[in-house]
């Protein structure tokens, strides 16, 4: 059961990172990026096929009821993974993306930011769980660019470094304290 | 599920041409693209059929807008350049509609007569995000204040995602919204954020008093 259950939530963040990614790809018209949510769609292709087997050893064991609701729902997290797919599909076709995309995703409710670790900040060799970014901003790490490789669905674990190209979503209202913070202009939160 | 489709489409709104901006309609459809996931999970979450029906009335508000942004962009199109630059816009457009689809089928779980989806909020609870349920107490900090006043989201880091107000839902929660005791929170976020949030809505604590340590 509690494979399942992890494949489950799995498929959830990830669908959700994909989405946010989407977005993030098409605002800063970036290839790579937009190939990321590719692959991580190939991902989630294979959890739900897990799923899907899971789901089915289920019925074996007598519990039909409950394997009928885990694929409905993996269903519609697929279904969302399928769709953050086609939005970075744009970025992937070489067509010159439209003002109005990039405009609309600027305006809203929750901003996409780009910004570079600078070496004074404070959350220099820090894991991602230490620096309060989320809890204190609302602020969700995305991808990080390490030197050339990104990192999508950095853990709290992940430690940052100096220079790095931090992908975030997050409250309009953070978006000021967390260029100071990554820019070293505050020293604490 | 076959009764419920039935139903829709004899109930399905004409919709007419009215010029509209573009811009401004994608941006609602991502807003709402984001919002109406939130919100099916916390159907789900809270076995809530109110939350359900909210669910499917912005799917429907969804579909209205895809055709308006549609219409929109055909009569907007003159050149080739034009018209590959919009099928782009279109494309997005879609897919936030599909992604309003998708949590629409997601909600429908709750509809289900199956005990076992009573099991989905365990599920989800391990998820990076989760959702939670906060009431106001009379003693709470945040009694009478704006939410963006409060900058709820920039402090704590949750996201309300729908309110209950004696037996009134609210799901359009902006800034403007003024708090009141024994208002009913339904937030998204990471645990400590939610758990913080909680110290000044049920614990009185003093707000933005909770001062995270960050060790280097």
């Amino acid at each position: 059961m509690s494979e399942t259950f992890q494949t489950l939530i799995k498929m959830k963040d990830t669908s959700e990172l994909m989405v946010d990614l989407a977005y993030s790809a098409l605002l800063f018209n970036n290839r790579s990026l937009a190939e990321k949510v590719h692959s991580l769609e190939d991902y989630t292709d294979k959890l739900y096929s897990k799923m899907i087997e899971l789901a089915l050893d289920m019925k074996k064991g007598n519990e039909p009821e409950m394997a009928k609701i885990l694929i409905r729902l993996a269903t519609g997290i697929e279904a969302i993974a399928d769709c953050a797919k086609e939005i970075a599909d744009v970025v992937l076709r070489d067509i010159e993306p439209h003002p109005v995309l990039k405009k609309s995703i600027k305006e809203s409710d929750t901003g996409i930011f780009l910004n570079k670790v600078h070496f004074k900040s404070i959350i220099v060799d820090m894991p991602i769980g230490k620096t309060g970014i989320a809890q204190e901003m609302g602020i969700w790490i995305l991808a990080i660019q390490q030197e050339s490789r990104w990192i999508v669905g950095p853990d709290e674990n992940s430690i940052l470094r100096s220079g790095d190209i931090l992908v975030t979503r997050g409250p309009t209202g953070s978006k000021k304290k967390f260029a100071k913070l990554t820019s070293g202009k505050i020293r604490s939160l | 599920m076959k009764r419920n489709r039935r139903k829709k489409r004899s109930e399905l709104k004409k919709i007419k041409y009215r010029p509209a901006s573009v811009s401004e309609l994608l941006t609602q459809m991502k807003d709402v693209s984001e919002h109406i996931v939130d919100l099916a999970y916390s159907a789900l979450v809270f076995d809530s059929l109110e939350m359900k029906e909210e669910v499917d009335t912005l799917e429907e508000k969804m579909d209205e807008y895809l055709y308006l942004i549609r219409m929109n962009c055909m009569l907007a199109a003159r050149s080739t350049e034009d018209a590959e630059q919009l099928s782009g816009i279109l494309q997005v457009a879609s897919a936030a509609e599909g992604i309003s689809d998708a949590a629409s089928d997601i909600a429908s779980i709750v509809g289900s007569k199956s005990k076992y989806r009573l099991l989905l909020p365990m599920v989800l609870k391990d998820a990076d995000e989760s959702i939670q349920r906060i009431r106001i107490t009379s003693d709470s900090c945040m009694v009478s204040k704006k939410i963006g006043k409060l900058k709820v989201e920039e402090i704590t880091g949750t996201r309300i995602i729908a309110i209950k107000r004696r037996f009134v839902w609210r799901y359009d929660i902006d800034g403007d919204v003024r708090l009141l005791e024994d208002d009913i929170l339904f937030v998204r976020g990471v645990k400590d954020g939610i758990d913080e949030l909680r110290l000044y809505a049920e614990k009185g604590a003093e707000w933005d008093s909770y001062r995270r340590e960050v060790s280097s």
